[in-house]
């Protein structure tokens, strides 16, 4: 049946519902813009065929039309689906993307998510009359300015608000302003420590 | 909603403290707080009654609803209406759990108060549930949420709103042509 | 909780589909049995029963739901779609009897989501099919609630395996309140926590490398 290789790029993404971003899949995608330049050939065929007083083609004319919308629907939703995975993992990961997550994007999407960080950036720096106000920050109400934590492996130095430098060193533990470790414990590099 | 968004809300209500210093009025943004004399009872948000326990600058006053005979006489009710009753404060689980986790010294039979408004709150879930089962089951269009605090709804709300979308698109399936568009859907 | 940043488009709500939502497009995956209503010429290669060059009138084999609808008309038939055992007389006494007992995971996955996709074909049983997808999931709200609300901290696995892909996302909806609400009591709420989708993709490395 037609539209196989597109339902097998959406199960991809279906399966990874925590919004993993799998290898961009370009030999699948490439196979199901194949199929559909050979569907519309032969409805081209057809259609002018049919034109010419040959009706009976018609049922066959439709069905290749659906399938060229079914596989036109799972390309975009596809691409969709991978836009809202890469969006989100700035919102995780914080500004640097790691390069095993770079990896497995298109050199397009590379271009999307660096436009994306420019623009939250520049809106950011907008707010609050121009001081700037990290929204990434915060995600849940802070309870005090600074908090214990515990490193979980070796992350090297590290400079804090005033100009010192502390070291990282695993299971070393520190007490840090909040706002400086939230990302670095969302990557797991600290680890909140509770009194 | 986060319950820790919720924890937040609760914390701008007032409480009662006996503060240990002394320090003229503040102004900030949310409102004025003080002044400060040692042993003089002031009103502030339990954010601030929580940090200033915390570093032994005060003494916390429970609020009057805060008591094992009040709470006896709440729970019973609780359990013998078949509405929710009117709870002492919006807040009464979080702001019994912050108080009781940082100034349990200030509140006299602490554990049992713990016990009874933990009580109050599982009678008044096992009623939410009760109630969300009939209004899926009686094909409500709408319900009241009468008496029932943000903590509360919170637990249930995300459940509770896909259950009702669920059953939108069930319900909408028994008048046939009131959503059946073209067929668009490939 | 984990505040989880990817949102993925959610299914349609009303008889229509999400263009873009991930789960109604499997979803019209779904293969139904049909019955050709009119000669398909030069598609014969898509019934691998026949060798003939066209798909004759009145073949009977299986097309995905999303074909299904798209070739279907009420005025010209072109197929004729056969309603799935489930969805039938028998199977339908059965459900409005106890909604409780039936395996619904065997049975679709998509138990709600199908038959209410099924309406889109003409059928005199159609407000029955309605009324019984109504009944059906009433009927098992109170024990999908309890469950989903009551376990905690414990292996939910045996509590899903029969249940709709729809229940089941409902069931997840009432874990994450019910989990949300557990941490908070045991104030854990404030604490910070290492992104789960980083901590996946964490584990996901080590499984790559292992042979």
């Amino acid at each position: 049946m037609f539209c196989e290789k597109a339902i097998e790029l959406i199960r991809e993404l279906h399966r990874m519902s925590d919004g993993q971003l799998p290898a961009f899949n370009e030999d699948v995608l490439r196979q199901v813009l194949q199929e559909m330049e050979a569907l519309y050939e032969q409805n081209q065929t057809d259609v002018n065929e049919a034109k010419a007083g040959r009706a009976e083609l018609i049922p066959s004319i439709k069905l290749r039309h659906c399938c060229l919308l079914r596989n036109q629907r799972c390309l975009t939703a596809y691409l969709y689906d991978r836009l809202l995975r890469i969006r989100a993992l700035r919102w995780e990961y914080g500004s640097v993307l790691p390069a095993n997550v770079r990896f497995h994007m298109c050199a397009e999407e590379v271009q999307w998510i660096s436009q994306y960080k420019k623009s939250l950036a520049s809106f950011m720096r907008s707010l609050g009359g121009g001081e700037g106000l990290d929204i990434t920050q915060d995600m849940k109400p802070p309870k005090s300015l600074y908090i214990e934590v515990r490193c979980l492996k070796d992350h090297g130095e590290f400079e804090i608000d005033d100009g010192t430098v502390i070291l990282l060193k695993k299971n070393s533990q520190h007490f840090l302003p909040r706002w400086k470790c939230e990302q670095l414990i969302r990557q797991g590099v600290l680890e909140h420590v509770m009194s | 909603m986060d319950s820790s968004e919720v924890e937040f809300l609760a914390e701008k209500e007032t409480v009662k403290i006996i503060p240990n210093f002394s320090l003229d009025r503040i102004y900030l943004i949310g409102g004025d707080l003080g002044p400060f004399n040692p042993g003089l009872p002031v009103d502030v948000p339990v954010w601030l009654a929580l940090n200033l326990k915390q570093r032994q600058k005060c003494r916390i006053v429970p609020p009057a609803w805060m008591d094992v005979e009040k709470l006896e006489e709440m729970r019973e009710l609780e359990r013998k209406e078949d509405t929710f009753t009117p709870v002492p404060s919006p807040y009464y689980m979080e702001l019994t759990k912050l108080l009781l986790n940082y100034a349990s010294d200030n509140i006299p039979k602490a554990d049992e108060i713990r016990t009874l408004v933990k009580d109050i709150w599982d009678t008044r879930i096992a009623k939410l549930r009760l109630s969300a089962d009939s209004f899926i089951s009686q094909l409500e269009a709408h319900a009241k949420l009468d008496n029932l605090t943000l903590m509360e709804i919170n637990t249930i709300r995300a459940f509770l709103l896909d259950s009702l979308n669920c059953m939108y698109k069930l319900r909408s399936n028994l008048q046939p042509g009131s959503s059946k568009g073209q067929f668009t859907d490939y | 909780m984990d505040t989880q940043s990817y949102l993925p488009v959610q299914p349609g709500v009303g008889m229509g589909e999400n263009f873009l939502s991930l789960d109604d497009i499997v979803l019209s995956h779904e293969r139904l049995p049909i019955r050709t209503e009119c000669r398909f010429p030069r598609l014969g290669f898509l019934e691998k029963s026949s060798d003939s060059q066209d798909i004759p009138e009145g073949t009977k084999m299986e097309l995905p739901l999303w074909l299904s609808k798209g070739l279907y008309e009420k005025k010209r038939r072109v197929l004729s779609v056969e309603l799935p055992k489930v969805y039938r007389e028998g199977w339908r006494t059965v459900f409005n009897a106890d909604p409780n007992v039936v395996d619904l995971h065997k049975m679709g996955p998509y138990y709600y989501g199908l038959g209410s996709q099924m309406l889109h074909f003409d059928s005199p049983e159609n407000p029955e099919i309605a009324q019984t997808l109504l009944q059906t999931f009433i009927g098992r709200f109170r024990r999908n609630m309890d469950s989903s609300q009551n376990a905690y901290n414990e292996d939910t696995s045996a509590l899903v395996e029969r249940l709709d892909c729809l229940e089941k996302a409902l069931f997840t909806s009432g874990q994450s309140g019910l989990n949300s609400f557990q941490s908070w009591e045991k104030g854990q709420a404030s604490q910070l926590t290492a992104s789960s989708l980083v901590l996946n993709y964490r584990k996901r490395k080590i499984t790559d490398l292992q042979p």
